[in-house]
């Protein structure tokens, strides 16, 4: 019903092919292109799949129970884990919900930090994105690993200018509630420029590649198309919306951090396909790189952690108020609702919800997926690039 | 428009057609269980709020008064928290909750929003609110067979679970 | 449930053949050196890669680490490789995967846990959903902490490994392999979490003070913002129960009843008012 090309999620299998005649596949949950654990099962008739039956859960944690005994300060390294590649904007959601709840004040300096942070963690994340996405492919991109191994090599560049922020490869656990714990250095400018001048000359060699290809054309263009309005109605929003042309972007409709300042561009795309959304993907980083350049010199002096004096974060007590806040994650709305007034009188949740853009990504595969053929499923995963920490979380 | 304006106009929809009295500050409007339905669908088809965002269903335990007998203050019940969105700027959130008893049940929003099949068969998974006339409701996240939801508030995080589950 | 370790063996099958063959005893030593050196140094690994240490594990196995270059090749069957490397959280929907992904590879066979999750479940340890270490069933040759572990330190642990093998064919061994059977009771783990009663809820706060406060700005005082602790007389009474004995014997088995509830034991109030801040 919610479907333009008249797939029906929950087809009554036994009714449609009551001699059993199909063939069932079943992808996963170790699969090397299910980019993580994931299942699909397939309903195959020849080689087109009619139904597709996704299974989730394999990789539940249970984060949400284990933030209602935590406290709002131990659980910024918990999520960080959730969506595992690019953990800056989990910290950057939680650190966000509970200062919307309690009204604190972020020091412009940890603002300009967060942006950048975002903004290479999103060209972070499109990098391994891309990377996976050609293994996933396999030959059309010029040998299996070929782009695998070009996209780590700048993924592990970014990654070294956070370990010499943080300190950690990843799992960073330097966004606190009302500021930042890790500040730049003089010479943080001045590598990322280094960085970032080689990214953007090597991106267009990777450009070259996805748009001279015919072999990727052919597996890509046409593949899995997502209508706008199906898009909005599953609430899948991020890269893989504006490839169906939703125009919606949070970090241009309803800007946080210091996105009001800048003018951020949105591209969207009107096709749908995994072609659209390689571009659009594509265009975002050269966006990222355009906007860390742009405000990487005019970082403002001052504190990075600011509190009202006798606060300590330590007891940050939220009381019974609910609240949602959200911000833009590579993968689109990252949101967290709270419930406050939990355990030890308001210093935990009462109950924490991650509003996961990757499980709305993921809830479209019974959409997709039928009435293409099983190479082309893959194509279609690769795209949606769900992340499976963030599905189950 | 700017957000305010939207939210203004929200709330004034809330005020005139499903005859909330209050709109509390540090919390989202509580409608009642009848409306709910309507509400989205008015919602999207009338003011264009097409995002499906996030249901969030919650558990409360009964609540008594220790200083007074125990007198019960709250029984046992659940909450549900719907959240829409409209495309584009101002991005406006619209988002009202929903009181639900043990034994009821609230109207599924998959007839108008395609995203609430997989929210809601979550929010049943963890916290067992159930969603009348879904069209598959199922676990998600624990295997099929788990007795028990993990959310709700007198399930232990450190539940044993038996092995090879 | 238990493995079975008198089934595993370090033999390559090929050598029970050539040692059968006639004529090639005097070989022998030779051959064997040469099926150890080959054994050590072609690990085919298959990445049992869930969650962010899979992304390391990707790391490690791209052109930064490059773990091509010690002959291990991430291969996506298990029918093809010598190393399951458990990167990540194993939960109890997919624990039964595992086992039988484990069983699906040909010996021999080695297993390695990468990250805290896979060796003793982090602190999902005890959450309802997460098994509690894959050394509950699977053994388990060589761990590498860390969460997740640079890929470097996967690099490491592979090269432990490869001396392992060699150790084990050359029969210099020396250290018995202490390997735990896996508990009736899969969900749990072997030993207890390290329950301290005589720790003061106050110092839990003051760590949490302090790590809450690293990388405050130069304009504020961090002794300031602490709040004055309650008169030593104030603090609450902890329990003077003496703490259990550690018996010289090797534990039992210890089972979920057993294992020392944490809400058992009564949580001191502690006031914790801004009020009292200066």
């Amino acid at each position: 019903m919610h479907s333009v090309t008249g797939v029906d999620p929950h087809l009554d299998i036994e009714t449609y092919d009551p001699s059993a005649d199909l063939m069932v596949l079943n992808l996963g949950p170790q699969h090397p292109s299910t980019h993580g654990v994931f299942r699909v099962k397939l309903y195959l008739d020849g080689e087109i799949i009619i139904k597709a039956v996704p299974y989730a859960g394999y990789l539940h944690r249970g984060v949400e129970k284990l933030c209602e005994e935590l406290t709002f300060v131990q659980i910024i390294p918990i999520v960080d884990k959730n969506d595992y590649v690019s953990p800056m904007m989990n910290e950057q959601a939680i650190a966000m919900a509970c200062e919307a709840m309690l009204g604190i004040e972020v020091p412009p300096r940890a603002l300009y930090l967060r942006t950048i942070f975002a903004e290479l963690q999103r060209l972070a994340s499109h990098l391994l994105w891309l990377g996976t996405f050609g293994m996933d492919l396999g030959g059309a991109l010029g040998g299996g690993a070929t782009l695998f191994m070009y996209c780590f090599r700048e993924r592990e560049t970014i990654l070294g200018l956070f370990e010499e922020v943080t300190g950690c490869r990843f799992h960073y656990n330097t966004h606190a509630v009302g500021g930042n714990r890790h500040d730049i250095t003089p010479k943080f400018s001045c590598d990322t420029k280094t960085t970032l001048e080689v990214i953007e000359k090597r991106l267009e060699e990777y450009v070259q590649i996805f748009s001279s290809n015919r072999i990727y054309r052919a597996r890509t263009q046409g593949i899995g198309v997502l209508d706008g309005d199906l898009a909005n109605s599953l609430g899948i929003t991020g890269p893989l919306a504006r490839a169906s042309g939703v125009d919606h972007d949070l970090r241009r409709d309803a800007p946080y951090h210091i996105y009001g300042e800048l003018d951020v561009k949105v591209f969207t795309e009107s096709a749908g396909d995994c072609f659209a959304r390689t571009l659009v993907r594509l265009n975002e980083m050269y966006e990222s790189i355009r906007i860390v350049r742009e405000i990487i010199d005019s970082v403002p002096e001052g504190p990075i952690l600011g509190m009202k004096p006798g606060k300590s974060p330590g007891h940050i007590k939220i009381d019974a108020s609910q609240g949602y806040s959200c911000i833009e994650s590579p993968r689109g709305e990252l949101g967290t609702y709270i419930i406050g007034g939990g355990k030890s009188r308001g210093a935990s949740a009462y109950r924490l919800k991650i509003r996961s853009p990757s499980l709305h990504a993921a809830s479209c595969i019974p959409y997709l997926f039928p009435g293409h053929t099983v190479s082309d499923a893959v194509a279609i995963l690769g795209t949606l690039d769900p992340i499976m920490g963030e599905v189950d979380r | 428009m700017t957000r305010d304006e939207a939210q203004q106009r929200f709330v004034a929809l809330l005020q005139e057609r499903f005859g909330v009295e209050e709109i509390p500050d540090d919390n989202y409007p509580l409608i009642d269980a009848k409306h709910h339905f309507e509400l989205a669908r008015v919602l999207r088809e009338e003011f264009g709020y097409r995002i499906y965002s996030f249901v969030v269903a919650s558990h409360y335990l009964e609540k008594v008064d220790a200083k007074n007998d125990n007198a019960v203050i709250d029984i046992e019940h659940y909450e549900v928290a719907t959240g829409i969105r409209c495309v584009g700027a101002p991005a406006h959130l619209a988002s009202w909750r929903v009181r639900v008893e043990l034994d009821q049940s609230i109207p599924t929003l998959f007839p108008l929003f395609a995203g609430a099949d997989w929210q809601e068969r979550e929010q049943y998974d963890l916290v067992g609110v159930r969603f009348d006339e879904h069209p598959d409701l199922r676990r998600l996240m624990m295997p099929e067979d788990w007795e028990g939801h993990p959310l709700r508030k007198d399930y232990a995080i450190e539940t044993a679970c038996p092995p090879w589950r | 449930m238990a493995v079975d370790e008198s089934q595993r063996t370090y033999e390559h099958p090929l050598y029970q053949h050539v040692e059968r063959m006639p004529g090639v005893s005097v070989a022998l030593g030779s051959i064997d050196q040469l099926l150890t050196w080959g054994s050590a140094n072609s690990l085919w690994i298959f990445p049992m890669a869930t969650s962010c240490c899979g992304i390391e594990f990707m790391a490690a196995a791209a052109s930064g680490v490059d773990l091509d270059r010690m002959g291990s090749i991430p291969r996506g069957t298990p029918r093809q490789c010598d190393v399951m490397v458990v990167a990540g959280t194993i939960t109890v929907k997919m624990a039964p995967r595992v086992k039988k992904l484990w069983e699906q590879m040909p010996e021999p066979k080695w297993c390695v846990a990468m990250g805290s999750c896979a060796i003793s479940g982090d602190f999902y340890r005890d959450i309802y959903s997460v098994i509690p270490g894959i050394d509950t069933f699977v053994p388990v040759d060589v761990y590498v902490p860390g969460c997740p572990p640079n890929p470097e330190a996967l690099m490491h642990g592979l090269l432990l490994l490869q001396e392992k093998i060699r150790m084990v064919r050359e029969g210099t061994l020396t250290r018995e392999e202490v390997r735990p059977e896996s508990p009736p009771n899969l969900n749990r783990p072997a030993i207890g979490r390290l329950q301290d009663p005589e720790r003061d809820p106050l110092t839990d706060e003051e760590q949490t003070d302090s790590a809450a406060g690293l990388g405050f700005g130069d304009n504020l005082n961090l002794a300031q913002i602490r709040r004055p602790r309650p008169e030593p007389e104030l603090r609450p009474q902890v329990d003077a129960e003496p703490r259990p004995q550690v018996d010289a014997e090797p534990r039992p088995q210890v089972d979920a009843e057993l294992r020392p509830q944490v809400d058992a034991e009564p949580q001191p109030e502690v006031d914790a008012d801004e009020e009292s801040a200066p």
